[in-house]
């Protein structure tokens, strides 16, 4: 059943008329004879919607710089901001060559824990004390500073804070203004902590071994379950060098070398695009959006990553790998593709996964019927095309951007980055999008839905006339989703389960949600009492 | 060990690394959903909102809504009456609450807004509106969750009491406790065959059993009604020792309206559950019903068996304030002597009432306020704790240092379940006491092997 315009008006009609009004610009049915259907996002939550969005802190610590390894992160605040963004995210690290057992201290979870009194007089004196105890327990080889809101608005210069401790301990001491009240989503705090990133860490280390072929590094890939590795694993056995992931399993180290790579990955388009943005400006990297969510998304990124190094061996060894990776995993697909065929699903998590899960469940013959993001902007869901479309309101301008320029010794151009020819990287760029997202759109059929920020109420409303096989969501919508005898899976920390990304990830995903849409609780709750009765 | 000073304290270290407690507003959010037809909207930026909204359900595995006000950066400056005026326009239009409570953060707090000015001026503009509006300024650098479901329930309750005739309907308020708990509570009450009014009643709309219609706002909870009545009552039993005079419900009762309080622990453990039994006794003028005295004897059969198991177990006990001292209780009565006992609020009286518990034991425990896990975890294992108490923060012992966890309280967040760990009454009483048992038998018998394995081995090299 797809959704008609009808039953919209309805799920809409219990909102006052501005409300309405506003709502129904975020939602679009999918007409795909119409050139382009715009959708409005990453505006302003309505207030006392039960949205499912957080804040920019959440974005900043939560999301991007939280799971660097190496470094203590300090969240500058009371202490529940800190508390909630303890591990969620479920981001696995692990000690390695670069980073031993001892220097693994992104579990901890530290905050200066503010009393009436720091609000009062100020808490920077608390903060700098703080640090100095955490480098004397921990040496770290680098701590965040993460503001929340409370902060903003009493006025702590963390930055000074930041600077001096700095200079006091000859460590790095990033500090990052991403008060939650910052943007209208988590998405500013991904820019916040994109810029920071870029500005202070990205490029101060080694140059490029020039003997090194085929470095790429992974941006927005937050290993939650292990799906870092899993990718690791397929690449290091095509033969790529992977760089860094960032930033899941990574270290400040790494981060610091991210311009040594030949070649930008691009996963979660929403949260790092400014990154691969920005080093294509200072350093010529190019960079492609893949996908490793799904079989046959997997299979097109790697095609597409063999291409753009044009190396026909390299285009070998990726063929012998899918080929060996599917006659291992094929058999197990096509087992739950026969349980999972037919069914549909809704999909609203984050800013990029609705759309690299549509792949996944298509694979097991699955259809993503509606679909949305909580905070991604309009070139998410229409395409990069849009960018220069979209309004910049005030929520947006108050998140600075980065002025960069060629780096003067550091710059290449693209087509140098990949060891080719103008000519040649002129005709792989029309083969392969480089530097370009197309958004989910264009993967969505007549009838389905694109909704933005979609809230409590409208996902009721639209469980309970469109009757889903399965919804994907956050774990705050999973339990209602069940009440209504819909399985929910929770897809910002997988329910505990993973990795979900590329082969082995495929075969873990089919098995989990099968397993959901099977379980034979759903056919016990009725009572064989209650049977009788209604017959 | 034994000549440790009578207790180390507090945490001295201005880091507070792994926190032990949560956020001021995420208490006052469980106590406002356990009122009938309640809807809790947090004025602040909707970041604290969907954060509280992820902690609780992952302890209640339920739906739990919160609005948010969702405030920007514009509003930090001009102030956040108009944001809070839409909230309540929509949040009151979709769900029909019959009661709307308001929390505020610690952003809407550093602000300086005036909750009961836009409150009282959003009321005149919507005369008729049908519904009770209830804010509790719930700052959390001013308190913890604990501390924030006793104002929130004290706020409650004193916006509907009215003077009333008297009645013999007692008062039961209780902290944050479990769903199971809570029904365990009411159940020996209906033994007796008293009445009451239990608050705040969130057994139902935070645990609800699957089936029926799905319906926004859960049926269940204390009724207004009911809570309106409470100063008619002939007196009111709190589960409340550790709570602060000033954010006491029971207490206000009992200055407002000369309601007698009887403040009690929470009924886990003999020594505590007989305090309650007796008190509810003697309110009633009945003997304890035959089911109670043979549940009693259940547990203290359980209890001589157990023994020798438990004497060898050093708990350390951390958590809610309320909950801390009754687990500390029943750990003593067992003979397993408590080397740590520590909260992560720094307001209530636990020390005060723990300190004459523990004077008489061998070994002294660390009593540790205003607590974190680093200061739990190096107070542990410094006294050799063989045993953690407490909610799933402690998963840190078990990672670190192979001491297991027992869980109960809140949050449990990595165990399914939560809302269902039974602990109150004897029933109660005795199903942690296996649990706790059976984690120090676990942990007995896994090393048990391994040591017997390391024997054999070496037999094997010599
Ligand atoms: S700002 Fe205050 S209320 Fe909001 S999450 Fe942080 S500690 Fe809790
Ligand atoms: S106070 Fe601000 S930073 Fe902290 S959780 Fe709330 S919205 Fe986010």
């Amino acid at each position: 059943m797809s959704m008609s315009e009808e039953m919209m008006g309805d799920m809409l009609e219990k909102y006052p008329e501005k409300v309405l009004k506003n709502r129904k610009k975020h939602i679009t049915i999918v007409d795909t004879s119409q050139a382009c259907q715009q959708i409005e996002a990453n505006t302003r939550t309505i207030p006392g919607i039960i949205t499912q969005r957080g804040c920019a802190y959440a974005g900043c610590k939560g999301v991007v710089v939280g799971p660097i390894k190496d470094m203590v992160h300090i969240v500058h605040g009371p202490v529940g901001c800190s508390y909630y963004a303890w591990g969620t995210r479920r981001n696995k690290a692990r000690a390695d060559e670069n980073t031993p057992a001892d220097k693994v201290v992104s579990t901890l979870c530290v905050t200066t824990d503010m009393q009436e009194s720091d609000i009062v007089f100020g808490g920077e004196k608390k903060l700098a004390r703080m640090i100095d105890e955490v480098v004397e327990a921990f040496h770290p080889r680098a701590i965040s500073i993460c503001a929340t809101c409370p902060v903003g608005l009493i006025g702590d210069d963390i930055g000074a804070v930041a600077k001096a401790a700095q200079d006091r301990h000859g460590i790095q001491v990033l500090s990052f203004n991403c008060e939650g009240y910052k943007g209208v989503s988590q998405s500013a705090g991904h820019h916040i902590a994109n810029n920071n990133l870029m500005e202070h860490v990205i490029g101060t280390g080694p140059d490029r071994d020039p003997n090194d072929r085929y470095v790429i590094n992974i941006l927005g890939e937050y290993n939650i379950g292990g799906d870092g590795w899993e990718m690791e694993r397929i690449l290091g056995d095509i033969g790529y060098k992977v760089n860094c992931v960032l930033t899941g399993d990574t270290s400040i180290l790494e981060i610091k070398n991210l311009h040594q790579a030949h070649l930008n990955l691009v996963q979660c388009h929403r949260s790092i695009n400014y990154i691969a943005e920005m080093m294509e400006t200072k350093y010529g990297t190019p960079w492609l959006k893949v996908n490793f969510i799904g079989v046959e998304a997997t299979k097109k990124t790697l095609r597409e990553m063999a291409l753009c190094f044009g190396d026909e061996a390299l285009i070998q060894k990726t063929e012998e790998i899918i080929a060996r990776e599917e006659a291992r995993i094929m058999p197990v697909i096509e087992h739950y593709r026969k349980i999972c065929q037919g069914k549909t699903a809704f999909a609203f998590v984050g800013g990029s996964r609705s759309h690299h899960y549509m792949h996944l469940l298509r694979d097991l013959g699955m259809e993503v019927v509606v679909a949305g993001y909580e905070f991604a902007h309009r070139d998410d869901y229409e395409g990069r095309q849009v960018i220069p479309s979209i309004k910049i309101d005030a929520d947006s301008k108050n998140i600075p951007e980065l002025h960069l320029t060629p780096d003067a010794e550091k710059f290449q151009e693209a087509h140098v980055h990949l060891n080719m020819s103008k000519e040649k990287f002129d005709e792989l760029n029309k083969q392969v999008p480089l530097s370009y997202y197309e958004g989910m759109q264009p993967d969505m059929k007549d009838g389905e839905v694109m909704i933005d920020d979609c809230n409590h109420h409208e996902l009721e409303r639209m469980v309970r006339t469109l009757r889903p096989d399965l919804v994907f969501a956050g774990v705050r919508d999973k339990y209602f989703v069940q009440k209504l005898g819909v399985p929910g899976k929770q897809m910002h920390s997988y329910d505990y389960s993973g990795p979900y990304a590329g082969f082995n990830g495929a075969m873990n995903f089919a098995r989990d949600i099968t397993n959901a849409m099977t379980t034979p609780a759903w056919k016990l709750v009725t009572a064989p009492w209650e049977k009788q009765n209604q017959q | 060990m034994t000549n440790k000073p009578a207790n180390s304290t507090l945490r001295v270290k201005e880091v507070n690394e792994n926190q032990c407690h949560m956020c001021m507003p995420l208490g006052g959010v469980i106590a406002f959903k356990g009122i009938e037809g309640a809807m809790v909207l947090v004025h602040g930026s909707q970041g604290c909102s969907t954060y509280m909204r992820l902690a609780n359900v992952e302890h209640f595995h339920e739906p739990v809504d919160i609005a948010s006000s969702s405030l920007n950066e514009k509003q930090t400056i001009l102030g956040g009456e108009k944001n809070l005026n839409k909230a309540l326009d929509n949040v009151l239009r979709v769900y029909q609450p019959t009661m709307l409570g308001i929390l505020t953060t610690c952003l809407a707090e550093t602000m300086g807004e005036d909750m009961d000015r836009m409150i009282r001026a959003y009321l005149q503009e919507h005369p008729n509106l049908g519904v009770e509006i209830i804010s509790v300024a719930t700052p959390s650098y001013r308190g913890t969750h604990s501390e924030g479901f006793w104002a929130t329930t004290r706020a409650i309750i004193a916006h509907y009491a009215r003077v009333c005739e008297s009645h013999n309907r007692i008062n039961v308020i209780i902290p944050n406790i479990s769903p199971a708990d809570i029904r365990e509570i009411k159940r020996i009450m209906g033994l007796f065959g008293v009445e009451y009014t239990l608050i705040p009643d969130f057994s139902m709309t935070l645990d609800r059993p699957y089936g029926g219609r799905y319906q926004k706002i859960p049926t269940g909870g204390t009724s207004p009604a009911d809570v309106s009545r409470m100063p008619g009552a002939p007196v009111t039993i709190q589960f409340g020792l550790t709570c602060p005079d000033a954010l006491s419900p029971g207490l206000y009762l009992e200055q407002q309206f000369g309601v007698r309080l009887i403040n009690l622990p929470i009924p886990i453990g003999v020594d505590n559950v007989d305090q309650f039994i007796a008190a509810l006794s003697h309110i009633c003028g009945k003997p304890v019903p035959e089911q109670l005295t043979l549940e009693r004897g259940w547990l203290l059969d359980g209890m001589a068996d157990a023994h020798k198991y438990n004497a060898e177990g050093r708990p350390a006990i951390y958590g809610e304030p309320e909950m801390v001292y009754a687990l500390t209780g029943v750990c003593i009565e067992n003979g397993a002597e408590p080397v740590v006992i520590a909260s992560g609020s720094p307001h209530s009286k636990l020390k005060d009432l723990v300190r004459p518990m523990v004077s008489d034991l061998a070994e002294q425990p660390f009593l540790i306020e205003e607590a974190d896990f680093a200061s739990i975890e190096h107070a542990a294992v410094s006294a050799g704790a063989t045993i953690g108490v407490g909610h799933s923060g402690g998963k840190f012992l078990t990672e670190r240092h192979g001491i297991p966890v027992t869980r109960v309280g809140y949050p449990i967040h990595d165990r399914i379940g939560g809302q269902r760990i039974f602990s109150a009454g004897y029933a109660g009483t005795l199903a942690f006491l296996d649990r706790f048992t059976n984690t120090l038998l676990e942990q007995k018998y896994g090393s048990y092997r391994e040591k017997k394995k390391d024997e054999m081995a070496l037999n094997r090299v010599m």
